[in-house]
């Protein structure tokens, strides 16, 4: 049996002291290369559960097992963020003061890649990303679509096992939101990456390998 | 390959920077302003005084002084002149001669510094009279530098006021030293009346035997130090080097300098923390994305660090243009052009470039730690 890419073991939540509580008792196991959709409300804890899965919260009580090792402990966070992972937000995040190829750079500054090799990556990303002309432009000379596009490049950057995905196309028409789905689905076939999304789409769920449901913290039977 | 991924250059760490900085260009201006102005007193004040006691130091060296004889206390300055028999008397000691100096008002506008020699001291061997004779001692008789004269309006013969007292002026004459050229020299006699030291001087100008064959001159000195010395309890011998630095009035001069410099290189540092504090506090969410992409906390560190850096090192390079400027409006001033080189040596340069760097890097700590200590999911939260 493959063991899991990422797995969360009695994962807790909770914020202001205890009162708040986002994760009661999360268990999931995610295989290499699948692609799992989480829905849920607003406030059920799905952004909150991507963070925890991109290493960039820490639980209250449980692990995030990363290839069977504890993120934190076994596993350094912030290396784990600049090898492992990549992330997509709903807002794009991508830097203004920055043009597209720069934004795409921006990761492998944090690490030993070449600066010639940097560039060269960048400007295949983006032509993988059909932006060989927007390069040099900066974000408010995009449109949502290229701008999302843009920070798919950059999540691949360092060329991470795990994609993780929070609303990408919350702020896309859906014409934009169709053609980021068919890149991102297109992404992880071709390059076997696990994918998660946390989406309030059901359409975009149902084309996920799984679909967990999140409500109040927890996953729904 | 498309004509806009040829125009694309590798993204780094200092380009970053640099456009981190440019996003905000007034601020940035305004911040290498500040602590450029800080460097540029740093400059202006530390280069002065340098070249002040650069000055002392060619009066030592221009008379062959090669000792000065003074009392062991900072403050207390008098010694007394009956001292000069003992030390002429030494066998290293070719000859000592008396000195008073004194700041004097000569008019409600004009301070200089006033001397008092003897008559037959080896002191005027540098100097040449340009009109008129030397004075005598015992006499109310003043020779006046030419920078002096000039500043004064006042020519051999015309009667000049001291504290009340008419001297007339037997010279005029010209030193080598702006700090001698700007001056009056009077009977040592009258500056002690004048200053109410009678029996006392300054200091002794001694000038020694020459170096004997196969004795180091550095040797040599140690041992004129301590012959003078064990004649003369309670007194030091200070090589002249060391004179010119440790006078009183380079002192002060210093250390007004560095005063002020510190007072100014600390509004600076101000200026910089500021910026960096509300640079950091506007990208907040944007340090949560560098966090998210892999940046650690080192590398969030290093880019604000290098931030305040270059605002430091910015800051120095027009802090230089700025000293530059500064001396040259004191070259040109009347009351200073003496004393002022516009010459900046090049450790001074390096040092002040040093002081607006480590001021950079001072201010940025704040808040690069602010920023390093960030947690990403709350940085990427934050409005």
């Amino acid at each position: 049996m493959t063991s899991p890419a990422l797995e969360l073991r009695g994962v807790h939540k909770s914020y202001d002291e205890g009162r708040i509580e986002a994760l009661r008792g999360v268990d999931i196991a995610i295989t290499p290369g699948e692609f799992v959709a989480i829905t849920g409300p607003s406030g059920s804890g799905k952004s909150t559960l991507l963070h925890m899965l991109g290493g960039l919260d820490s639980p209250t009580s449980g692990e995030v097992l990363f290839k069977n090792a504890a993120l934190g402990t076994s596993v350094d966070l912030d290396t784990y963020r600049s090898q492992d992972v990549g992330f997509i937000f709903q807002a794009f995040h991508l830097l203004p003061t920055l043009c597209a190829i720069d934004n795409v750079q921006l990761p492998m500054i944090s690490t030993n890649c070449k600066r010639n090799d940097r560039l060269a990556r960048a400007k295949n990303l983006l032509e993988e990303m059909g932006l060989s002309q927007r390069m040099m432009h900066y974000p408010n000379q995009l449109s949502a679509g290229e701008r999302q596009r843009v920070a798919i490049a950059r999540a691949l950057a360092n060329d991470p096992e795990i994609l993780l995905a929070d609303e990408p196309t919350g702020n896309l028409d859906s014409v934009n939101s169709a053609h980021i789905m068919e890149i991102l689905i297109g992404i992880q076939k071709k390059r076997g990456m696990t994918l998660v999304i946390v989406t309030h789409e059901l359409e975009i769920a149902h084309m996920a390998n799984r679909h967990i449901r999140f409500r109040d913290g927890r996953v729904e039977a | 390959m498309s004509d806009s991924a040829l125009k694309a250059s590798p993204l780094s760490l200092s380009l970053f920077v640099w456009k981190n900085l440019w996003r905000r260009r007034l601020r940035t201006i305004l911040t290498l302003f500040g602590i450029g102005m800080a460097i540029g007193a740093f400059v202006g004040l530390v280069g002065f005084s340098n070249a002040f006691e650069s000055e002392w130091m060619r009066i030592y060296s221009s008379s062959g002084t090669d000792i000065a004889v003074i009392q062991q206390t900072f403050l207390n300055t008098s010694l007394s002149e009956a001292a000069g028999k003992t030390l002429r008397s030494l066998p290293l000691v070719e000859n000592a001669t008396p000195v008073i100096f004194n700041l004097m008002a000569l008019t409600p506008d004009v301070n200089a510094l006033a001397y008092g020699w003897k008559a037959d001291s080896y002191e005027f061997d540098s100097m040449q009279i340009l009109s008129g004779h030397r004075f005598q001692d015992g006499k109310p008789e003043v020779m006046l530098g030419d920078l002096l004269a000039d500043q004064l309006k006042k020519k051999v013969g015309d009667t000049l006021e001291i504290q009340s007292s008419p001297f007339t002026v037997c010279a005029i004459y010209h030193a080598g030293s702006g700090l001698q050229a700007d001056a009056v020299i009077m009977p040592l006699d009258q500056l002690q009346e004048l200053s109410s030291l009678q029996g006392k001087v300054s200091t002794f100008d001694v000038r020694l035997k020459p170096t004997p064959v196969g004795e180091s001159r550095e040797h040599y000195l140690k041992r004129a130090q301590a012959e003078i010395e064990a004649a003369l309890p309670g007194l030091r011998a200070v090589p002249a080097a060391e004179r010119a630095s440790n006078n009183q009035f380079v002192q002060l001069a210093h250390a007004s300098a560095w005063g002020t410099s510190l007072i100014a290189l600390l509004i600076g540092i101000l200026g910089i923390a500021n910026t960096m504090a509300m640079s950091v506090h506007e990208r907040t969410r944007e340090i949560g994305i560098l966090r998210a992409l892999g940046w650690n906390r080192k590398h969030v560190l290093l880019l604000i660090q290098l931030e305040a850096g270059v605002l430091g090192l910015g800051g120095g390079l027009f802090g230089l243009l700025f000293g530059w400027c500064a001396l040259h409006i004191l070259a040109a001033l009347p009351q200073t052009a003496s004393i002022v080189s516009t010459t900046l040596p090049a450790y001074l340069l390096a040092e002040a470039l040093a002081v607006s760097v480590l001021a950079g890097l001072i201010a940025g700590a704040l808040p690069a730690w602010h920023a390093a200590r960030l947690s990403p999911v709350e940085a990427l939260r934050y409005d």
